[in-house]
């Protein structure tokens, strides 16, 4: 009582005194301060992530893009050395091959566009032989294909390059025998040295097949780590000891888990291979599905702990009181109401392992492979790894695939932050 | 092995006897390998397509040496020849003999932008441009005038690739050393003894005081830089000078300007040779691999694919030799290594 007395003695604050307007004006400055502080460093990164995908965009746009030229194939005055009955067996290609089919198309590029650069790419050939194995009938008819132009002459439709091969491309165009349109080979076919025919197909599929790894393992283990750390394990030295070393894991750079991978799986398979045949192979999409998911673990059990904890006991305690089991609280109570967290922390950790390099560049997936994987353990590459690769090769139309390859791998995390997002809105529950 | 138990039953349903040619190695004869890779698929020569991984020479060769058998690769890329110690750690993990092929050379160019100061530089420039202590002293030089007299003013700015590069190793080799042995007299005592401390530190190692530029692995980036500074010098595989032939030119060396004929005939300082190293036992255990080499003979001549993709062809005689080298499977004899 004598505290309050005390406090009213004093002379009531004076708003209008010159010394108190000026410490509210002083207030309200370093109120603004900061609201313009965080303002900017929102614009920051916002004009960063702009200009990214300005680049990219601006960059990329024409990595999809590819120009063709139309040659025009009198197959029966070609008379090709083939056996058509071969043409649906395996051993088409070989035939095709012996047939000299390559130097033929070759031949009647050069005599189309007789100038002083190549007129179709390196693999051109490739899609006639593509188009007389989905159809022999051709064989027997005239034929007009379209052919992947040289890089060369795509460049030089945008007027880039050697004067003369500037107006020779024109005068193609004006004939009516060049497009430039959508490449639907960037998105079907595999990695090739040849630039116009490359595709990113072979490393997404990588991506899919080491993803699906990935998660196949860490998703259940390190959600059963979790409930077990959090629904079962008693607080002593051993699970802090866990706890600590978790979060220690979950903060170690992605190259020694490369190293981990080295020397556990592709190491274990040196000592015991010859017993299984090939199970676990260098560059294989097997290998490097453990290597990440052995890299995500920490980043799941992490946040399904925080998930699970976040349930509120009462749940708990009114299911084990109206006589539920234990297993019984957790599948049926704690882990539906959990998932939107747990599967939150999953993604970001699968988003992480998609956009990884330096392990798989130790277990060997830095690598050429022309052909998809046709499973788990064929020689596969990934995303991240394909556009590496293509950033360091000499070519410009490979500059422009890099920054298309960036574009997918961007709208492939998208779509996985966008299903995250989903997910979370749809299980959440509030209360 | 909680781990391992659900990858084993899914690696399980495609596994197969038979085993893809791999090779590993250098970066520089990574697109080569892979082209002829690549060709090797289109011709149908093999269902199962080789996987050729890019990781460097001295690794590819540790790899490549580490055993005889379907874990180890078939073929080692290298952009410089195999040294006594990797044959010696061969013969002690079973490789047993190996072939070695030239597929042809390469050449460590020196460029600078068409608006540079079109520099003529001498190993020895070189040298005592880019040497962390020349004649045993740190590096004092500031400009090109520095190092010679008859060089202009401008700031020595050299950009290239860092030191785990097999371009880098190659200029120091083929371009730095013999700058050092002209510099100094005393080098080739130096390159004698068996501390090759003292020599290392003279001749070949780079400054790091900011007159080397480093790029890092990426040589694209070298030729950005080029455009953006025209008194820069960038150092580079000859293939990149080519394909920016529009906006770049080589440096002279000893008078001698990079161009194919130059590297081809190896009278441009700054040439190599590019090999690949097969196993012997496996060009037969190994599906295709000799129809491989036989590929690789066919297309690494003046007018084959590879030429027009940047790699230097031989001159007729090496060309000749190797050609039957991989016709007969001939051995590597480990006396000729040094």
């Amino acid at each position: 009582m004598n505290k309050r007395l005390a406090s009213s003695d004093r002379a009531p604050t004076d708003w209008k005194a010159e010394a108190m307007q000026k410490r509210i004006r002083r207030r309200y400055a370093a109120e603004r301060r900061f609201k313009l502080m965080g303002l900017a460093a929102v614009v920051l990164s916002a004009a960063f992530l702009a200009f990214l995908l300005a680049t990219m965009a601006a960059n990329g746009a024409r990595g999809f893009m590819r120009t063709e030229v139309a040659l025009e194939f009198d197959f029966p005055a070609l008379a090709l050395p083939v056996d058509r009955a071969q043409l649906s067996t395996p051993g088409a290609d070989l035939a095709l091959a012996g047939a000299e089919l390559e130097n033929v198309v070759k031949g009647a590029a050069s005599a189309a566009y007789p100038g002083p650069v190549p007129l179709i790419s390196d693999n051109g050939w490739l899609t006639v032989r593509d188009a007389i194995k989905a159809d022999p009938g051709i064989l027997g008819r005239k034929e007009r294909i379209w052919i992947p132009a040289s890089p060369e002459i795509q460049l030089a439709l945008r007027g880039e390059g050697d004067p003369a091969v500037v107006t020779g491309a024109s005068k193609l165009e004006g004939l009516g025998a060049i497009r430039t349109g959508f490449n639907r080979d960037f998105l079907t076919a595999s990695n090739s040295t040849d630039p116009m025919v490359a595709g990113i197909w072979g490393a997404l599929k990588g991506s899919l097949l080491t993803m699906a790894i990935t998660f196949l393992i860490a998703f259940p283990v390190g959600v059963l780590s979790a409930i077990y750390l959090e629904e079962y394990a008693t607080r002593n030295r051993w699970t802090d000891l866990i706890e600590v070393s978790i979060n220690n894991l979950a903060a170690v750079p992605s190259i020694i888990f490369g190293l981990l991978g080295l020397a556990v799986f592709l190491g274990t398979w040196e000592m015991f291979g010859h017993q299984f045949g090939p199970l676990l192979p260098r560059s294989a999409a097997v290998v490097g599905g453990l290597t990440l998911a052995l890299m995500i673990m920490p980043v799941i059990v992490i946040a399904s702990r925080n998930a699970i904890k976040a349930v509120p006991p009462s749940i708990r305690d009114a299911a084990l009181g109206i006589g539920a089991s234990r297993v019984q609280v957790v599948f049926h109570h704690v882990l539906p109401l959990a998932m939107p967290g747990i599967l939150t922390g999953t993604i970001i950790g699968m988003a992480r392992a998609l956009g990884e390099t330096a392990p798989l560049l130790l277990i060997g997936m830095r690598a050429f492979v022309v052909q998809p994987p046709q499973g788990f353990t064929d020689p596969a590459t990934v995303l991240p790894v394909q556009i590496f690769l293509w950033s360091d090769e000499v070519s410009r139309v490979f500059v422009e695939k890099t920054s298309a390859a960036i574009i997918v791998l961007l709208v492939f995390l998208l779509a996985m932050n966008g299903l995250a997002i989903y997910l979370r809105n749809r299980f959440e529950t509030r209360w | 092995m909680l781990i391992a138990v659900p990858a084993l039953a899914l690696a399980a349903c495609n596994s197969n006897s038979t085993r893809e040619i791999r090779a590993v190695g250098s970066s520089t004869v990574f697109p080569f390998t892979a082209l002829v890779a690549e060709a090797f698929v289109n011709q149908g020569g093999t269902s199962r397509p080789p996987v050729v991984e890019s990781i460097g020479t001295g690794a590819g060769i540790a790899r490549f040496c580490g055993g005889a058998g379907w874990e180890y690769p078939d073929i080692a890329n290298a952009s410089r020849r195999m040294k006594k110690s990797e044959y010696a750690l061969c013969e002690k993990n079973g490789v047993g003999e190996i072939i070695e092929v030239q597929i042809g050379v390469d050449g460590v160019a020196l460029a600078e932008s068409n608006n540079g100061p079109k520099l003529q530089l001498s190993k020895k420039d070189v040298y005592l441009a880019l040497a962390a202590s020349p004649g045993g002293k740190p590096n004092a030089a500031r400009t090109w005038q520095d190092v010679n007299p008859a060089l202009p003013a401008i700031p020595i700015q050299v950009m290239g690739p860092p030191s785990t590069s097999g371009t880098r190793d190659a200029l120091v080799e083929l371009i730095m050393e013999p700058g050092c042995a002209e510099a100094n007299p005393e080098a080739k005592e130096l390159k004698k003894s068996k501390d090759t401390g003292p020599y290392d530190k003279l001749c070949k190692r780079i400054r790091d005081d900011g007159a080397y530029i480093d790029k890092g692995e990426n040589d694209n980036l070298i030729v950005q830089g080029l455009a953006q500074n025209p008194n820069a010098v960038g150092v580079f595989g000859y293939s990149y000078l080519e394909e920016n032939a529009a906006r770049l030119h080589g440096v002279p060396i000893e008078g001698v300007t990079p161009s194919y004929e130059a590297i081809a005939s190896r009278t441009y300082p700054g040439a190599r040779p590019l090999f690949l190293y097969v196993k012997k036992r496996h060009l037969r255990a190994v599906p295709g691999l000799s129809d491989f080499l036989k590929l690789y003979a066919t297309m690494w001549d003046p007018q084959g694919k590879l030429v027009k993709r940047g790699l230097i062809a031989a001159p007729e005689d090496v060309r000749a030799h190797s050609r039957d080298i991989v016709a007969g499977g001939i051995a590597l004899d480990p006396a000729q290594l040094h």
